[in-house]
């Protein structure tokens, strides 16, 4: 068996992912960030790529190439020619861009040869072919458009593609600094959340605004033509320049300066996001409709920061426009390094690629997984108490039980997911039909601003009954209406006219799953297959049979600005520093009141900040 | 001990190394093949291969040259000969066995003679971990550390107490390693690494000594098979800046006196050129590279395809 080494680095998010040149078989694939424990590390990804060669359990001589996602001339010919840093990646301008990305890149081999304990070859992939590649390999279609929209690749932004078989041709680009993702960020930053972090929450905002700001946006900002290309007036934007992401006229148009990180959150703040959406929403679904108008296929795959935004994945589904969409779940710069490992095997070393009625990613369970053996020594060595159920069964309506009763679930079980969301292996759960849990979780487990809502996690032949959704979303990666007869009318125009606070706004029940109702009455959907991850599918079964109702909230396995835990020792910190009740870590239960009297532990706030 | 069922890669300054562990938490490959000849192999770090991946150790690489013969490796990193005489006593002393291989680092003369080894808590401090022991009492071995305190202590709990730092003169040696001029300085004052085989009445060679005749009777009562002792040489032996010459001389006395193979390793390493000498160890760590492993998996073949075919 030989293998590919796909690696991404120096961008926000590094990873290593490894592949079998036979099949393309996804043997591992993971972010840094989780080993390193620095949310987003850009750094050479050293453990990553450490853990892919203990995964697929080689020596690197088994590696027949290593492959980098980005082409690293043209990133570097972009930064000397145009003489400025890309303004989410470094702050310091010009400088500060050339040395980390020219310089981090010339030690690469290196730093390669010293991780693998080998020269290996060694190859470049462009970004968004990287991106594309992310997308369409895995994804269960023959033929399908592929859509790539991130904030800035070497030159792109945004691409068009068409994959066929094991072949990818690249159409159509659009490129910096006209970038639908920048705009996003921009606006992100406006609004007072950090860029490559935060516009998940500005779209969690969104529903709580109303777009009013669409066409202002559309009038200055955005130019965006029926075939859903655009240019971005730059007069408006800073970020070529260095520093910030936005300029005084920006500013101005908006009618006043950006919202300091973490100050309360005003209604502009809520009608920005809820505009930016609206204005995203159509430039993907123009790019969509031209991107099956010139490859003819019906079927769409799309990957790239953007791509992640669930609520536009949403109502292009509901156009009915494609017969079949698949998102890669690591839809972000950590997903370059699948992405070029997997094109490198299909097209370098002719890997087959068979296509089946699911898709490939296996879940995005791809990380590292801990045995029985490793928790109990690590449990006896810290003194703590645990429960062993080594029957699945049993043990699933053992914490099924105590969900039930209002109790909060860590759960480490599993390989880890590859991308950003928390997909049960690595997550909390909770109850959803508990109008507290929404608030409770953010502010006592989470730490983080009450307004976000959670996604339910459901058995994926359940579905349709609890939301206006068939299909299967295994990656949380497409919002669906909670169905109409299951919600509640909630008094939300008082909330828009000042009679009511947010926090207030959160806690009134929605449906009768309120945690995991939005206040658009829309849920992020994570549909759970046996067949991609048995264990989880038997602990919602359990919920169901002692409840009736067939979701979990599931929400990460972090607090706020940590990485997602990896680990048993991650997972137990965690535990005792939230509000946690209960942890899981595969066949062991601890109990948080059976346990012995923590060290007080008040450092750690300050450990990690709001991301 | 490792945890069972373990596979890992260990990050390492060779890059990193595959670890792979049976059900009882070796290094070894678990299944017990009837027809084949049964070989098991006992040894610290340079047996077990910190640095290596299994299947590049000296006693894998020996294990393909001899098709016929299934070895066993019952290393356990960190051990002396003290714990490797218990765990053949607990892990393997009902199994079959054609040959036993007792490898013997030179350097653990001073294991056995502390009760404690250092280690690193959950906050990353040095403690000390009770070790199983046994002191020679009128001639007679006697077990201490029986059951084997859990509790770490710290370098001030222990006081006085017998540790092994691993090194003759701790406070010399880092300061020999910081001017890098330690190989030089070595061969110049003619360093022995380990006094206690100047002589045939030390008491670290007696209690050496007085273990391994244990060990070989208490095979003896139960297995008809040969057992070879394999003095594994330090690097300043193999390199040329440490005199082997003491401990070559104890271990042959004793060979003769119990009847029991020697397979000294060391005459056909230093067969080899200076620059291939070096490389039988890493740049930093002084665990055996793939190519050490090799060089002794040919220094021993020989002596073991002997011992081999006299067993069948
Ligand atoms: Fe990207």
């Amino acid at each position: 068996m030989s293998y590919v080494l796909g690696v991404s680095a120096f961008y926000h998010d590094s990873a290593a992912a490894i592949v079998s040149t036979d099949d393309g078989e996804i043997i591992a694939a993971a972010q840094e960030e989780r080993f390193s424990r620095k949310k987003h590390d850009p750094r050479f990804p050293a453990g990553a790529i450490n853990y892919c060669l203990e995964e697929a359990f080689i020596e690197p001589e088994s590696i027949d190439a290593v492959v980098f996602y980005d082409n690293s001339a043209l990133t570097i010919d972009r930064v000397v020619r145009n003489f400025m840093s890309v303004a989410p990646r470094g702050r310091d301008g010009f400088v500060t861009a050339i040395r980390s990305v020219l310089g981090d890149k010339l030690e690469l081999p290196e730093l390669l040869s010293q991780t693998l304990g080998a020269d290996r070859p060694f190859w470049f992939v462009d970004h968004h072919l990287s991106h594309a590649s992310s997308a369409f390999y895995p994804a269960p279609f023959e033929d399908a458009a592929i859509l790539t929209i991130d904030g800035v690749g070497e030159h792109a932004t945004l691409s068009i593609g068409h994959g066929t078989g094991r072949k990818i041709e690249m159409l159509k680009e659009i490129n910096y600094p006209h970038s639908l993702g920048l705009l996003y960020s921009a606006v992100t930053a406006y609004c007072g959340f950090k860029v490559n972090s935060g516009e998940y929450k500005l779209m969690g905002l969104a529903p709580y605004g109303e777009p009013v700001y669409a066409q202002t946006i559309e009038d200055h900002l955005i130019d965006i033509r029926p075939d859903g290309s655009f240019r971005l007036n730059m007069d408006y934007f800073a970020y070529p320049e260095g520093a910030e992401m936005t300029g005084s006229r920006f500013h101005e148009l908006f009618g006043g300066p950006p919202r300091a990180q973490e100050s309360r959150i005003r209604i502009r703040d809520m009608d920005l996001a809820a505009s930016i959406q609206a204005v995203t929403e159509k430039v993907v679904l123009r790019l969509a409709k031209h991107a099956r108008e010139i490859t003819g296929s019906r079927n769409l795959v799309m990957a790239g920061g953007v791509a992640l935004n669930c609520v536009a994945n949403g109502h292009l589904h509901r156009t009915g426009l494609f017969d079949g969409i698949w998102v890669q779940p690591a839809a972000g710069d950590a997903g370059g390094a699948l992405g070029a490992a997997l094109y490198a095997a299909h097209t370098a070393f002719d890997a087959l690629r068979p296509v089946g009625d699911r898709d490939r990613q296996k879940g995005s369970y791809l990380g590292p997984r801990f045995t029985p053996a490793e928790v109990e020594s690590l449990v006896d060595r810290l003194g703590l108490v645990a429960e062993h159920i080594p029957d699945s069964a049993a043990r699933a309506m053992r914490i099924a039980g105590e969900i039930a009763e209002g109790k909060v679930v860590g759960r480490l079980a599993g390989r880890m997911e590859y991308g950003p969301r928390a997909l049960g292996a690595r997550s909390i759960l909770g109850d959803p039909r508990d109008t507290k849990m929404q608030s409770r979780m953010n502010l006592s487990i989470k730490y983080r601003e009450s307004f976000r809502p959670f996604a339910p996690a459901i058995m994926h032949d359940r579905v349709a009954e609890v939301f206006e959704h068939e299909d299967e979303s295994p990656y949380m990666l497409m919002v669906a209406p909670v169905r109409a007869e299951r919600r509640l009318p909630f008094g939300w125009e008082d909330f828009r006219r000042g009679g009511a606070d947010m926090l207030d706004a959160v806690n009134r029940p929605r449906s009768d799953v309120p945690a995991v109702t939005h206040v658009d009455y829309s849920a992020r959907l994570q549909t759970v297959h046996p067949e991609d991850n048995p264990e989880f599918y038997k602990l919602l079964d359990a919920f169901e049979k002692l409840t009736g109702c067939p979701l979990l909230i599931n929400t990460s396995f972090n607090v706020r600005g940590e990485p997602i835990v990896m680990t048993p020792e991650d997972a137990i910190r965690c535990f005792f520093r939230t509000e946690m009740d209960i942890l899981v870590l595969e066949e062991h239960i601890l109990f948080k009141d059976a346990q012995p009297k923590q060290e007080d532990d008040d450092e750690w706030r300050s450990e990690f900040e709001l991301d | 001990m490792f945890l069972p069922k373990l596979r890992a890669r260990v990050a390492h300054e060779s890059g990193g190394y595959l670890l792979e562990t049976n059900e009882l938490g070796f290094r070894s490959a678990s299944e017990v093949k009837i027809e084949k000849q049964q070989v098991l192999v006992f040894g610290d770090s340079f047996t077990a291969g910190d640095g290596v991946s299994n299947g590049k150790r000296w006693s894998d690489t020996l294990a393909r040259e001899f098709d016929r013969a299934e070895f066993h490796n019952f290393a356990l990193p960190g051990s002396g000969t003290d714990q490797q005489y218990l765990i053949w006593r607990k892990f393997a002393r009902d199994r079959q066995s054609d040959l036993i291989v007792i490898a013997v680092l030179v350097e653990n003369i001073r294991r056995i003679m502390s009760a404690w080894r250092p280690a690193s808590n959950e906050e990353g401090q040095t403690v000390f971990r009770a070790k199983p022991y046994f002191e020679l009492k009128d001639g007679l071995l006697v077990r201490g550390h029986d059951p084997v305190p859990i509790e770490s202590v710290t370098a001030s709990e222990l006081g006085e107490a017998s540790v092994d730092l691993g090194g003759r003169f701790p406070t010399l040696r880092r300061m020999l390693n910081r001017l890098e001029v330690k190989d030089l300085v070595q061969s110049l004052t003619g360093y022995q690494p380990v006094p206690d085989y100047d002589h045939p009445d030390t008491p670290g060679w007696q209690l050496m000594r007085a273990i391994l005749v244990k060990w070989l009777g208490e095979i003896r009562t139960i297995h008809d098979c040969a057992v070879a002792v394999v003095p594994l040489p330090l690097y300043q032996h193999v390199e040329g800046t440490a005199d082997p010459k003491a401990y070559q001389a104890r271990f042959s006395e004793l060979g003769a006196d119990l009847n029991v193979h020697i397979l000294d390793p060391l005459p056909a390493l230093q067969g080899y050129s200076q620059l291939e000498r070096r490389g039988f160890r890493f740049e930093r760590d002084v665990h055996l590279t793939q190519a050490g492993h090799a060089a002794v998996a040919e220094a021993l073949a020989p002596r073991i395809r002997d011992l081999l075919e006299c067993a069948s």
